[in-house]
């Protein structure tokens, strides 16, 4: 058993190493050497390796391009081992190394498919899409020319960039390099529309546009309309910015927001905001109910203000009457009377303060009607006793002391 | 005694009643919030996106001096980041010829150039795995509004494995040039052109380091209370100096220390793993005693996809401590012989191959060696090591012969008998195993053929242990138990008798 195992071994070995030396004369009178000499084609055309072969035993290619790798088997023709490169490779433009898979794997070498002078597509990519008047803001073009094969064009291939901004056109040559061709547009001393369009090798892209915003607002003055200076509380003063312009004299954008702020007579302060329209803002505030004297100043928040200008309100209300009847418990206030001597428009304020024992008790406010106006005060909230009234309106103000109520 | 008795049957009444309502109350309420568990609301918002690293190449950006707009570190990670995973996809893509994952990282038009490579590989039943193994990208160009990056990617070094019909049929290391246009498209950098400008197959002529002073009489060493796991919870340099010092005093000049690569932190290595390696290289230091660092221990993953981060790990570890006067060599792995059946030779081949090419251009001073488990392995990537690390656990008369083998094929190398024993063990699982007598005459009669062989050595190993864990021999009681006896001192601390043939 023993010797029959070591008889087979023995044999097994014998065979295994005459293969061994079977392959290595293969190997060794195998003469494969490329014949294909071009390294450079241009991209989309058909690649063939040849190699000459001493023996008729197909090999595989291994063969590798920018996006991957992939190994082609050959056909044997007349002692020439032909290898097809697959299409997908011979359309990409980059180095193609590739080596023949025989038993040493020492042929290998590279292909170069280089990229060819034709446009087909334009890609552009042109960005931020809106930048500041003033020359110092700017936006960049980068056009990419591609071939029909989706290759980038060679370096230094011209691509001229051509902008339209107002009275002017122009062109500008710029080269590719890294795979793109860019040119950085700065803004004119203008806001307006630019367009932009780029053009190589004869096929133009699309039209391309660049909003050019006005920058920043420089100060500006303001102004008041009303339809008269009476403080009637009803009639609207209308508050007006002038143009409100860059620095380079361009109306600012519409819809800058301008905020008003109007300090009073008694150093409050009001506020109306409103935004702009071909640079002009405005905004109303109505009139007070009271002689004032107003100094108003506009801002654009943190970027610009206006002059401070003043105005004031002349008082309408001279004087009014006030009648207790019904027990004192019904007062009536009026007539109400107006700069001409009119009826003061309905909705003039009337405020009565009630005191009892030198203490507020209560405020009750009403609002005028066809220039008069009346309260009454309930017996069963306001108990009969001794009462102070004070009544105010228009920024007038009466007193009445120890009014017996019953 | 009526009333009372009454009183008593209330009061049991009552109590019952109340134990029930409690039951049924607790009962409900188990249910009720045993419906309320299940998912967190918050998570349906996707908030947290863990990122995990898949494919870390080394990745060595020039300085930035691009044309545009200026680049910030945020945007360049960004691009970084989508890079490496356009990467990783493709890698993916080609490995399985699947197409997931193509779309988020190249655009429309580029995505069909893959597409067509994973129908052309398909169809022929060709796969590659491949893998990156360094990047120095260069940003040429960043557009102002922040949407388009030109990068020039030199001396890629790739690595692949071409299979047709799932046998190898090629492996290649390319390094190679590429250039790319990115556009910033639904938040992911994607390449838009590829361009592979020069490729050119990759010949690394890794420096040999001298190694003519190398002089290794050491032993392979763990802590007796806590083997295999050396850097743990119970790390203790008092304990390390008090060993080193036995193994200083018994005449030996280096140990053996191993770096297990999970416990190390993987990818990410641990800072304080680090911190007690270096502790324990500064006890090396004081007791003058040499390491060397065997890398990659309980490791067993060689894939391909994961080699980028076996090599940051390695690439760590080699930077933290290669400065330490204390350290002598690197090994790359100990033992990686014994996953060539269940890796792949191949597989596992490679990756030291690329493992030795990172430690040496991480570490120019340090050679380099592979841990094998039997000197018919050792000739294997013997150019690429500086010395040849080799282990013997067979019989001793077979030893002269290996070694004289060895050398004819390895003439101009040192060859270090990197761990040899025999362990004492002889009970209920193996009743004819050795005695502390045969372990004295084994260290004995080897240490004379070291010294006639003229071999450098390490032997296995300072104590025996109580614990070994199963990740190391299995769970086969006779090979756990002769594994806890391979030591010169027993487990109370006494020597045994080989102590004294410890060294030569």
């Amino acid at each position: 058993m023993q010797i029959k195992r070591t008889y087979l071994l023995l044999l097994g070995l014998m065979l295994l190493s005459s293969f061994a030396v079977v392959q290595h004369t293969k190997v060794a009178s195998t003469e494969i050497t490329l014949i294909s000499t071009q390294t450079k084609f241009e991209v989309g055309q058909p690649i063939v390796l040849r190699f000459s072969t001493s023996n008729d035993v197909p090999l595989d290619l291994y063969c590798s391009n920018s996006y991957g790798s992939t190994v082609i088997s050959s056909s044997l023709k007349n002692n020439t081992l032909e290898f097809v490169i697959p299409e997908n490779i011979t359309k990409k433009i980059g180095t193609v190394n590739w080596t023949l898979l025989d038993n040493s794997k020492s042929l290998s070498g590279k292909l170069n498919i280089l990229p060819k002078p034709e446009v087909a597509t334009m890609e552009t990519y042109i960005g931020p899409p809106s930048i500041e008047a003033g020359g110092k803001d700017y936006t960049t073009l980068v056009v990419i020319p591609t071939d029909s094969l989706d290759n980038p064009v060679p370096t230094h291939t011209l691509v001229d960039a051509k902008f339209q901004f107002l009275n002017s056109e122009e062109g500008f040559d710029i080269y590719t390099k890294n795979l793109i061709a860019y040119r950085n547009i700065y803004s004119k001393r203008e806001s307006g529309r630019m367009l932009v369009s780029s053009e190589s090798l004869g096929i133009n892209s699309k039209e391309f546009t660049i909003n050019v915003m006005p920058s920043i607002p420089t100060d500006f003055k303001i102004s008041v309309t009303r339809p008269h200076d009476y403080a009637d509380g009803n009639q609207v003063t209308t508050l007006w910015t002038t143009t409100i312009k860059d620095k380079q004299n361009n109306v600012v954008s519409d819809g800058t927001f301008v905020t008003f702020f109007i300090t009073n007579g008694k150093g409050n302060i009001l506020k109306t905001t409103g935004t702009t329209i071909d640079g002009i803002a405005n905004s109303k505030i109505i009139h007070p109910d009271f002689a004032d004297k107003w100094s108003i100043k506009a801002y654009v928040d943190g970027m610009s203000e206006s002059n401070s200008i003043s105005i004031s309100y002349k008082q309408v209300v001279k004087d009014f009457d006030v009648e207790f009847s019904e027990h004192n418990r019904q007062i009536s206030i009026g007539p109400l009377q107006s700069f001409m001597g009119q009826m003061i428009p309905d909705g003039l304020h009337i405020k009565l303060h009630i005191y009892q024992d030198n203490a507020l008790i209560t405020t009750l406010t009403k609002t005028s009607f066809n220039g008069y106006t009346s309260f009454k005060l309930k017996p069963a909230i306001y108990k009969n006793g001794s009462y102070n009234f004070k009544i105010e309106t228009a920024g007038l103000s009466k007193e009445f002391k120890s009014i017996k109520l019953w | 005694m009526v009333s009372l008795n009454k009183n008593i049957l209330r009061t049991i009444l009552i109590a019952s009643y109340i134990m029930i309502v409690a039951l049924i109350i607790s009962g409900l309420s188990a249910l009720f919030s045993y419906l309320n568990t299940g998912a967190d609301r918050s998570t349906m918002l996707h908030t947290e996106i863990k990122k995990v690293d898949q494919y870390a190449p080394k990745m060595v950006w020039e300085p930035l001096q691009n044309e545009g707009r200026p680049m910030d570190d945020q945007t360049l990670n960004a691009i970084q980041h989508d890079y490496l995973d356009a990467w990783y996809v493709k890698q993916i893509a080609y490995k399985s010829n699947k197409t997931a994952g193509i779309k988020d990282y190249y655009t429309d038009s580029a995505r069909e150039n893959l597409f067509a490579f994973i129908d052309l590989n398909k169809a022929q039943d060709i796969s590659i795995e491949a893998t990156t193994l360094s990047h120095n990208p260069t940003l040429e160009y960043f557009s102002q509004d922040g949407q388009l990056a030109v990068i020039t990617d030199r001396n890629v070094i790739e690595y692949k494995r071409v299979y047709k019909a799932k046998a190898l049929i090629h492996e290649t290391t390319e390094t190679s040039t590429y250039q790319m246009v990115f556009l910033l498209e639904d938040g992911f950098w994607r390449i838009r052109h590829l361009v592979k400008d020069s490729a050119d197959i990759y010949n690394n002529e890794s420096q040999q380091i001298n190694v003519d002073s190398l002089n290794i009489k050491g032993i392979n060493y763990y802590p007796q209370a806590n083997p295999w796991d050396m850097f743990g919870d119970e790390f203790s340099t008092d304990t390390i100096a008090k060993d080193f010092k036995i193994i200083k005093d018994a005449g030996l000049n280096s140990v053996r220390l191993f770096v297990q690569y999970e416990d190390f932190g993987k990818e990410h290595v641990d800072a304080k793993k680090i911190e007690k390696l270096k502790r324990t290289l500064d006890v090396a230091e004081a007791n003058q005693l040499n390491v060397v660092l065997t890398l990659f221990d309980f490791f067993g993953d060689y894939s391909i996809m994961n080699w980028t981060l076996n090599q940051r790990h390695a690439e760590a570890i080699v930077n933290a401590v290669k400065d330490h006067k204390a350290l002598l060599a690197w090994d790359i792995k100990n033992e990686p012989n014994l996953d060539f059946e269940s890796r792949g030779q191949d597989n596992v081949i490679a990756w030291l191959d690329n493992m030795i090419d990172l430690v040496k251009a991480t570490d120019s001073i340090h050679p380099v060696t592979i841990g094998w488990s039997n000197t018919q392995s050792a000739t294997i990537l013997k150019d690429k090591v500086d010395f040849i690390s080799f282990h013997y656990y067979e019989n001793l008369e077979n030893l002269d012969a290996a070694v004289s083998a060895l050398k004819t094929e390895i003439p101009n190398k040192p060859l270090v008998l990197q761990e040899f024993g025999l362990s004492s063990y002889s009970g209920f699982w193996k009743p004819f195993g050795s005695s502390e007598e045969d372990q004295a005459n084994y260290h004995k009669k080897i240490q004379e053929q070291i010294a006639a062989n003229n071999l450098q050595f390490m032997s296995w190993t300072l104590y025996d242990f109580t614990e070994v864990p199963t990740a190391v021999v299995g769970r086969r009681p006779w090979r756990r138990n002769t594994q806890k006896h391979f030591g010169f001192i027993d487990k109370n601390g006494a020597k045994k008798p080989a102590f004294k043939y410890i060294s030569n």
